[in-house]
């Protein structure tokens, strides 16, 4: 289901387009900022809100790897770079450090839904390589020390 | 649209040709002849450019270029077999089979499979990924009845997802997740609640999506076929039907061949096994002692020798089948009158003669065939009175793909939601039956520019008040339609099923048509009819009122309302009837039962032992469109071959022989024997086929010319018909729900419930109501439902519509279990039905 204020932030959304299918996106995003993810019920909502079929609302956010669908992410999600730069710069060290210290593999969730960890494409920011994104914030220029630090400050 | 058509020359290897500015390069190379492969490009389809099989080299740009979105331009130099582009092709294949499942030897593709096909072709024959291959699953899934996916052999073309929204309408495929992690399937892989029509599996190159009930029963290669003509609705999609043993294993469309090149329907794609029934009628019975004993066809034809004496004029009867061959249909009149020297002759138990007169005058059927493909180069087309959606499937294919892809409007009045709207400009939801008041309230608001001197203007402002009040619609919407009309230089109107079952409708038809074209406006009717070979009948001269090329007959006689009251009085004592269901299909069931009983003798001439042929003297085995040469005339007036397949089983014989040897019985000399001779026959006697064309236009995937044009029938020189005017039909004052019936998308006729595929995608009996009627009285899609009426009641299960209009209940009319022909009773207003939710 979604939230109320996620369907007044669809209905806004709707005003910017000419036609209601091009909020898909917008609608989407809403959905996210709920609980993460985008739930099966809440892509029947969002088609049903904007006259598309459940199918094409589905097609449209699986495009999109930032959209978590039917993919239900801890409280924190850790994105982890894995391309060239971050790469060359130690990104796999960090990856393997990463799933020792959460006691998880890359693309799980720790028992108690607090982080999941996921790697992707780059994220348009090698000058500071490696790096990684924990829900909407950049964290740059990473070390083990680094993480760890960061991980008991979100614990 | 209009106006100057720019050309552009352009070489291709080397060759030099010239084109239409905007051609794409991949048609004008194969139109020069040169080969290109492709996966994702499909002629009815948006191009995507997705599979890059067509990469072409073009001289002075960098890069290769896909050739199926790139149109040319005056100048260009394209090559298209250069070690660029060979090397190119080999490499994208390679890519394709980097995840592909290579499981060709249990896979039902194998053999006619367009990937094995490229890779034997364009190599390469080594892979080098060593990667694990992804897989999208452990084992193949349904998604319905009729299809079963393997997404481990997809090659992303999104054919299937491009064909469900654009051609059919459906739009329930999605291409989820992107690069070769995208699967193109349902919902999260839900059961479809589509049209079950297998386009997505008829459009797939490989063997991601295929036929459920074809699964694991044979390969390709021992598969023996004919190129034919659906059987089921009036559209007259051209299709290849295929047996093994025997046994009839699968029917398909081909791309570019026929006016649906590859597309079909449910009832087309999945509903011909009816013809490899195991019910099939395999001899000739006769009744002896009250029950139906096996005769030969010495035995049977003696027994009709013994009574019907020759000539025996207007005692006797009959009624021919539009799913019988243009051949047959000739050859029942003429056995009819000519031998028995009956005028009483009909096609259907379902409409009055009058109507079916009416209809084809107000619709210009005698005027000659007219192409779907003309009308939709219309700037304005009117679908009125048919439920296109479900009783043509394939007629509402052609005109949602061709209304996509140019600028013109499409009108829909019906009181029912079709998939249709949603491609439509207006739609009108009007009362069921009201077509009539409908046309007039439109030909009102055309002529309201100008008022005619006899009629003041409040006056007519009255009358249209009048009649948007009886149509059930508001005034803006009428005005709206006829704003529409208007503006429109060229119009086509596509009349369907309902004009019939609401004939008073017919001559506001005719009339609608004059206004338009006294507005100097060009004006085309096309008749949406729901039998294969419904408008070759008539042409045929299997009528009450006229002969063979719609011409006068000596004698007018009694349509097949009329027989069953003269049977019931003891008028008429013998009647023969080919291949229709009388006892299910005509209105008011226990009328016609209690009529047909008191027949001296019925004949009865079918494929399966109907609840007619229970009640014959005689049944003789006929065959399937399976078993027979002949012709059918679609919808348009267009004729078409069908061929044979199969033998007719056991001592079942082509019905043209049973007919014929009826005839032989009392003149030896009656024939012709073969369909060609009876069909010089026909060119003979109905001027209108004269000119005919059956030459088949075959040509595979290089084109898609799919308009026939010399296959259209011509004008009748003879014609004389005349329209009859029905008086407005009145309802029954009680019961929430005005009933309607008509075709169901899965199911018509009679045969549709005789095949096991279609059965598995809806058996049991529905009602259709809107979803607002459904939330009032708190029932939902699914439940079991009471209907009923004064004379009878049943239990269905509900589907609601979401945009139907309110008030209306549909049940389709050939359902075994509820059959709709009880709720109706002869001479007695439309029937009203009460729904209540059933509880166990």
């Amino acid at each position: 289901m979604l939230s109320e204020r996620a369907k007044k932030e669809i209905e806004a959304a709707l005003r910017k387009y000419p036609n209601r299918k091009s909020a898909v996106m917008d609608a989407l995003r809403a959905a996210q900022k709920d609980k993460g993810h985008i739930a099966k019920d809440d892509m029947d909502e969002i088609a049903s809100i904007l006259e598309m079929r459940s199918v094409e609302v589905n097609a449209a956010a699986a495009f999109y790897t930032m959209y978590n669908v039917d993919r239900p992410v801890g409280k924190y999600h850790i994105q982890v770079c894995r391309n060239i730069s971050c790469s060359l710069l130690g990104a796999e060290h960090l990856i393997k450090h990463m799933e020792r210290a959460l006691s998880i593999k890359t693309g799980e969730t720790t028992p108690d839904k607090r982080f999941t960890l996921s790697t992707v494409e780059c994220l348009g920011s090698c000058g500071t390589a490696p790096m990684m994104q924990i829900n909407d914030d950049y964290h740059e220029n990473l070390t083990e020390a680094k993480i760890d630090e960061l991980l008991k400050k979100l614990e | 649209m209009h106006g100057v058509i720019i050309m552009a020359t352009v070489k291709i290897n080397g060759k030099e040709i010239t084109v239409q500015d905007n051609t794409l390069i991949l048609d004008a190379a194969r139109d020069a002849g040169f080969e290109i492969p492709t996966f994702c490009y499909q002629a009815d389809l948006m191009g995507i450019g997705s599979c890059r099989m067509c990469l072409v080299e073009i001289e002075g740009q960098k890069k290769l270029q896909p050739s199926c979105i790139t149109p040319v331009l005056h100048g260009m130099s394209i090559n298209t077999e250069t070690p660029t582009v060979i090397s190119a092709r080999a490499s994208m294949l390679e890519f394709l089979l980097a995840n592909h499942a290579l499981d060709c030897p249990v896979c039902d593709k194998g053999g006619e499979c367009e990937l094995q096909d490229m890779v034997y072709k364009y190599g390469p024959h080594k892979g080098r990924h060593a990667e694990k291959k992804f897989k999208f699953q452990e084992k193949d899934y349904a998604l319905s009845p009729v299809i079963i996916k393997n997404s481990n052999r997809c090659v992303q073309c999104q054919k299937c997802v491009r064909v469900c929204a654009e051609v059919v309408g459906a739009n329930v495929l999605g291409a989820l997740g992107r690069g070769d992690h995208q699967e193109e399937t349902s919902f999260f892989r839900h059961f479809l609640d589509c049209d079950q029509d297998g386009n997505c599996i008829e459009v797939c190159p490989v063997g991601c999506f295929m036929r459920l009930p074809y699964r694991y029963r044979t390969r390709p290669w021992d598969l023996k076929g004919a190129d034919t003509v659906c059987p089921y609705c009036g559209t007259g999609c051209r299709m290849v039907i295929e047996h093994r043993d025997g046994v009839l294993i699968r029917s398909k469309a081909q791309l570019g061949v026929g006016l649906n090149s590859e597309t079909l329907c449910a009832r087309g794609r999945f509903g011909c096994d009816f013809a490899s029934s195991t019910e099939r009628l395999k001899t000739p019975l006769i009744r002896r002692g009250g029950s139906l004993e096996p005769a030969s066809w010495e035995e049977a034809l003696g027994y009709i020798k013994e009574h019907i004496p020759v000539n025996i004029g207007n005692k006797m009867g009959g009624i021919a089948s539009p799913r019988l061959t243009n051949e047959e249909l000739y050859l029942f009149q003429k056995l009819l009158r000519d031998i028995f020297g009956s005028p009483n002759l009909d096609s259907t138990a379902r409409w009055e003669p009058e109507a079916t007169e009416g209809f084809i005058k107000a619709t210009g059927m005698d005027e000659g065939g007219v192409s779907v493909f003309d009308c939709m180069e219309s700037d304005s087309v009117l679908v009125i009175g048919s439920h296109l959606s479900d009783e043509n499937p394939v007629t509402d294919y052609i005109v949602r793909r061709i209304k996509n892809t140019r600028r013109m409007s499409l009108i829909i009045a019906s009181p029912r939601e079709m998939k249709l709207d949603s491609s439509a400009t207006i739609k009108l939801r009007h009362s069921p039956g009201r077509e009539a008041a409908v046309l007039d309230a439109i030909a009102l608001a055309v002529n309201a520019g100008k008022p005619s001197p006899a009629e003041g203007a409040a006056l007519k402002d009255a009358k249209i008040e009048d009649l948007i009040a009886s149509a059930g619609v508001t005034k803006g919407a009428v005005e709206q339609i006829a704003q529409r009309l208007l503006a429109a230089n060229s119009i086509a109107i596509i009349a369907g099923m309902e004009f019939l079952r609401h004939p008073e409708g017919i001559p506001e038809l005719g009339l609608l048509k004059e206004a338009l074209k006294s507005s100097g406006k060009k004006v085309l009717v096309m008749p949406a009819l729901d039998r294969a070979n419904q408008r070759g009948a008539w042409e045929m001269g299997v009528h009450p009122a006229f002969g063979p090329g719609y011409g006068p007959v000596k004698d007018k006689g009694l349509g097949c309302a009329g027989m069953l009251e003269a049977a019931n009085r003891g008028d008429l004592d013998m009647m023969y009837i080919a291949g229709a269901d009388v006892a299910a299909m005509h209105p008011d069931e226990e009328f016609t039962r209690k009529a047909l009983l008191k027949l001296k003798l019925l004949v009865v001439q079918d494929i399966f032992l109907s609840e007619t042929a229970k009640l014959a003297h005689v049944v003789l085995p006929g065959s399937s469109f399976a078993e027979k040469e002949g012709t059918f005339t679609n919808q348009e007036g267009r004729a078409q071959i069908i061929r044979k397949l199969l033998p007719p089983p056991g001592k079942a014989k082509r019905d043209l022989d049973v007919i014929r040897a009826v005839g032989e019985v009392y003149d030896p000399s009656f024939g012709p024997k073969m369909p060609v001779l009876v069909l010089d026959e026909i060119r003979n006697a109905a001027g209108m086929y004269a000119h005919v064309s059956l030459a088949f236009n075959n040509k595979r995937n290089t084109e898609n010319k799919l308009d026939n044009r010399h296959a259209l029938v011509q004008g009748s020189a003879t014609s004389a018909l005349s329209v009859t005017r029905f008086s407005a039909a009145t309802t029954e004052p009680e019961g929430r729900f005005h009933l309607t019936t008509g075709n169901h998308l899965f199911h018509s006729g009679r045969f549709s419930r005789r095949s096991g595929t279609l059965l598995g995608l809806l058996s049991a009996a529905v009602v259709e109501i809107s979803e607002k009627d459904a939330a009032s009285l708190n029932l939902k899609s699914g439940d079991k439902v009471k209907v009923k009426g004064r004379h009878y009641e049943a239990i269905l299960s509900l589907k609601t519509k979401k945009g139907s209009k309110e008030g209306v209940a549909f049940i389709a009319e050939n359902y075994d279990d509820v059959p709709v022909n009880r709720f109706f009773k002869k001479g007695e207003p439309a029937p009203r039905v009460d729904i209540t939710k059933v509880t166990y």
